[in-house]
């Protein structure tokens, strides 16, 4: 029988083990370890994210007709609308590569689009990340732009099986070559450290001296394109204050981000397509 | 008390003695020892603690020091003629990729090693390797991104390590916008690679007044402010600017921002770590209003590019001595500078004359616009009388040499207005010689000839105004009366820059004696004074009306062309043609000097324009009044635009 100072030793003794163990095994193996263990978790995160469609789908249930009737109207309506921007949008395309053609001029790199829904908010001081349900299994890839119908959403950070993790805008990792909206300047934006339940704001940097901006009359961000990952035009936020740098050459500010970042179900993956040559 | 102790050892006995005086001489010797080391320890922990302390914070924390922005120049209009503007650069921190450049060296070593080379390189050498392969890899990443084809300096970097670990290695310069934008989104917030935007200058109206404004140069040597903390710190400099050339130069304090930094600890190779101990950040440079008027500026510049001569031009406001232009041709480009003037850029300013001001610095002969002075110096001295006339033969006759009239024919008889008009030298033979040369030197000398005229910017100190004494003193050579002659006429060893000549002329048209030239500009400026000339108001009316004759129907008649014509504009102006000889022959100034309205004068100009062609006919009236008139045009279509608030308080033209 061990004394019994070494049976009182013995749950330290395993710590030490178990950490040994853990410093002894390969890079490798413990790579893999981590990553199973988020795939393990998917099918649950997942399986949560389907109840709650169910949850939604039997809440709906219970409406009445007229407000199904209301609702339906006002679908219609945003149909209408949508349909008559995807026509002009279709004349645009359609010129647009009628001068690509003439000027015989590479398309330039376009996106397919992947919605997925949100299967879990992770957010943090540290990181504001979604994740989505889709993942390798929809061609997802790391790096790429996420959108919704208020403008960025993030970029996909991690890529799983059958989810990817999101960064979302307001995410200090995240930094988008911005411009205000008219302008052609590009300033760099950057998430901000935000509180885990406040309202986000991101912060930017090198702003041109002769962009003003008050938080009653704010400007609207919006992606530059010039980058290489999102396209341009998207809304990040709205510029609502910026003061003169130390420098002297730029202004810096703030950023507000739209609330609706922290509630959304649906978002959409913008998959970088190859770039056609040219015609 | 019984001995127990001494029955139980049998026979052996142990005494025990309460005190030994020799035992006290060893504890005394311990206690002395004891106490040398106590001492020691005070001394070290009491009273060397701080040296220490501060030797330890000399050793283990590093200062970098961050250059302020320069303030901005501005033309008098709030126009920007030299601002900021950012030029963003990539940057690696070295001190960031430690464990990347360990990494890469055992990996080299374990290679070397495998190979069984026998020529394995050194250590640092093969630190060096790691280092190079590490910060290449970065570099392919920033290529890939930007299509760039960059290279890596070995020496370079190496240098960088060894002096300047903790400042960011440059790696890719002068990034486009396209360029920064793709690499602020595809590079990591958190990788060692960031894209930093430094200050250049910049110059959003071109080169204009390129020689006034000057340029900066690179500085290595930025100071800090006097509270600044850490001045014993080993200190790492960003690089700063400095002004080198007119008002860069001159009012380099003004414009030079306070330098910011930061210190940090390290460790013990030198790797920073952040965040800073204590940090304050860089302010901007004040900003310099010029008294420069950019459109006159630029309508100067642009005639005197079409002459294709070597020119100079000054304007200045008569009512605050405000200069208005200072240009001078040839000029260089100025964001040639930019980060840094090449060899060849340099040969070729050299080679082209174009580092010299000729504003300021160009010494000529005035020719006949210092009939002007000559002029007041004989109404002052009574040997010139408005109404009386001179006989103008053609030439004069000066003892056994024979000077002639400027376009060698005869005027007749022609009073003050009329010479000046025609610019008649016979005229002013006869006047400086009647009144001598002494009248005429000490006239010119009350007017402000002969020195420098106090503008900010540096002039030259070569400006002469001979005589007599000069003459003995200087070549030790009698003053003869051809000597006169020729001085009354702006000839000779007379020696003026056309700033000096537009001051002058400022003066005449204000009816005094000097103009102090300022290049900075105030709206609340008052007028500017000094003594009067001396002349009665007929004596000062005759001397105007003769000016502005000369725009009319006399030598710079050309104004009153069709294509030359200022409607509603009366001018008042002195051309001068001077020579010079040089060893290829004899070569002319055209000169011009004026100033307008003649009713309210408000601007007086001088040019010059050098020739280039020995024996070519080079008159001010061709060459030098289309300089001065592009600026009086746009003066006057600015003023009909914008009316002066000032221009009923304008001195009046006449006494």
């Amino acid at each position: 029988m061990l004394p019994q100072r070494f049976d009182q030793a013995k749950p330290f003794l395993t710590l030490g083990i178990a950490l040994l163990a853990w410093l002894l095994i390969p890079t490798a193996v413990k790579r893999m370890a981590r990553t199973s263990f988020f795939e393990l978790q998917a099918p649950l995160q997942t399986t949560a994210s389907y109840v709650r469609d169910l949850q939604d789908f039997w809440s709906l249930k219970t409406r009445s007709k007229n407000e199904l009737i209301e609702a339906g109207r006002d679908l219609a309506r945003l149909n209408a609308a949508y349909e008559a921007r995807l026509q002009q949008d279709a004349a645009l395309r359609a010129e647009l590569e009628r001068l690509e053609r003439i000027l015989k001029l590479p398309t330039p790199p376009g996106y397919r689009a992947e919605p997925a829904r949100v299967v879990l908010r992770d957010f943090s001081s540290w990181w504001q990340r979604l994740v989505i349900r889709k993942g390798h299994n929809y061609g997802l890839v790391e790096g790429a732009p996420v959108i919704y119908a208020g403008g960025v959403v993030g970029r996909v950070r991690e890529v799983h099986a059958y989810t990817a993790v999101v960064e979302l805008v307001s995410s200090p990792g995240v930094r988008i070559a911005a411009t205000t909206e008219g302008d052609t300047r590009p300033i760099s934006y950057q998430g901000g450290v935000n509180p885990t339940y406040g309202p986000a704001v991101g912060t930017v940097e090198y702003v041109p001296l002769d962009i003003f901006v008050t938080p009653s009359a704010p400007r609207r961000l919006v992606t530059s394109g010039l980058g290489g990952v999102f396209p341009p035009n998207l809304t990040i936020g709205f510029l609502i204050r910026v003061e003169p740098s130390s420098d002297g050459l730029f202004k810096s500010g703030d950023v507000r981000l739209d609330p609706a970042l922290s509630a959304l179900n649906e978002v959409t993956v913008l998959v970088p397509e190859p770039a056609a040559s040219a015609r | 008390m019984p001995d127990n102790g001494s029955e139980r050892s049998g026979g052996l006995v142990e005494t025990h003695k309460g005190y030994n005086p020799r035992v006290v001489v060893f504890y005394l010797f311990i206690a002395g020892l004891l106490l040398i080391l106590a001492g020691g320890l005070a001394y070290q922990q009491l009273l060397r603690s701080d040296s220490f302390h501060e030797s330890e914070r000399k050793q283990n924390q590093r200062r970098v020091l961050v250059p302020g922005p320069r303030g901005n120049i501005y033309d008098r209009e709030g126009r920007p003629l030299v601002t900021n503007r950012p030029r963003f650069a990539v940057t690696l921190y070295l001190g960031e990729l430690r464990k990347e450049f360990r990494a890469e060296y055992i990996r080299i070593r374990k290679a070397y090693r495998e190979t069984g080379d026998k020529d394995i390189p050194s250590t640092s050498q093969m630190e060096r390797i790691a280092r190079f392969t590490v910060v290449q890899r970065y570099l392919n990443q920033i290529n890939r991104a930007l299509g760039r084809s960059e290279t890596l300096d070995s020496d370079d970097l190496d240098k960088h390590f060894r002096q300047q670990l903790l400042l960011p290695y440059l790696l890719v310069d002068d990034l486009g916008h396209g360029e920064y934008a793709r690499l602020i989104e595809q590079l990591p917030v958190t990788s060692p690679l960031q894209v930093y935007a430094s200050s250049v200058r910049d110059y959003p109206l071109g080169s204009i007044a390129a020689q006034t404004l000057g340029y900066v140069t690179a500085n290595d040597a930025i100071e800090a402010a006097e509270d600044f903390p850490g001045a014993e710190l080993t200190t790492f400099k960003m690089k700063g600017t400095l002004g080198r050339e007119g008002l860069e130069a001159r009012f380099d304090p003004l414009l030079q921002g306070q330098t910011g930094g930061a210190i940090y600890r390290v460790d013990p190779a030198g790797y920073r770590i952040n965040p800073p101990l204590s940090k304050r950040q860089p302010v901007h440079g004040r900003d310099l209003r010029t008294s420069l008027d950019a459109d006159l500026q630029q309508a100067a510049e642009k005639v005197m590019t079409d002459t294709e001569l070597a020119a100079a031009a000054v304007a200045i406001d008569i009512r605050s001595g405000e200069v208005l232009v200072l240009a001078s041709k040839p000029d260089y480009d100025l964001t040639g500078f930019i980060p840094r003037l090449s060899h060849p850029a340099a040969r070729d300013i050299t080679e082209r004359g174009a580092w010299l001001n000729r504003a300021t610095h160009g010494l000529y002969p005035p020719g006949s616009s210092f009939k002007i002075l000559t002029a007041i110096a004989g109404l002052r001295s009574q040997t010139i009388d408005p109404a009386v006339r001179v006989n103008c033969t053609g030439y004069y006759q000066v003892g056994g040499r024979r000077f002639p009239c400027h376009d060698g024919h005869a005027h007749g008889e022609i009073n003050l207005a009329t010479a000046i008009e025609k610019s008649c030298n016979v005229y002013f033979y006869k006047q400086g010689l009647d009144m001598g040369v002494e009248t005429l030197a000490s006239e010119a000398r009350r007017h402000g000839f002969g020195r420098p005229t106090g503008l900010e910017v540096l002039e030259t100190r070569g400006t002469l105004v001979p005589d007599p004494a000069w003459r003995k003193e200087r070549r030790d050579a009698r003053w003869f009366p051809g000597d006169t002659a020729n001085f009354s006429i702006g000839q000779g060893d007379l020696l003026v820059t056309p700033l000096q000549m537009a001051a002058f002329t400022a003066s005449v048209a204000r009816d005094e004696l000097t103009t102090t030239p300022t290049l900075r500009h105030d709206e609340n400026r008052a007028a500017q004074h000094s003594p009067r000339s001396g002349l009665t108001g007929p004596q000062y009316a005759a001397l105007i009306a003769g000016m502005e004759a000369c725009t009319v129907t006399g030598t710079a008649k050309v104004l009153q062309s069709p294509f030359m014509k200022i409607p509603g504009m009366r001018i008042a102006g002195k051309t001068g043609t001077a020579q010079k000889q040089t060893p290829h022959g004899t070569i002319n100034f055209a000169w011009f000097i004026c100033f307008a309205p003649v009713e309210n004068p408000r601007v007086a100009i001088a040019v010059v324009v050098e020739g280039d062609t020995p024996g070519e006919e080079t008159a001010g009236g061709r060459y030098a009044v289309p300089v001065a008139r592009a600026i009086l045009k746009t003066w006057d279509d600015k003023q009909k635009k914008h009316p002066s608030p000032l221009q009923s308080s304008a001195v009046p033209a006449s006494p």
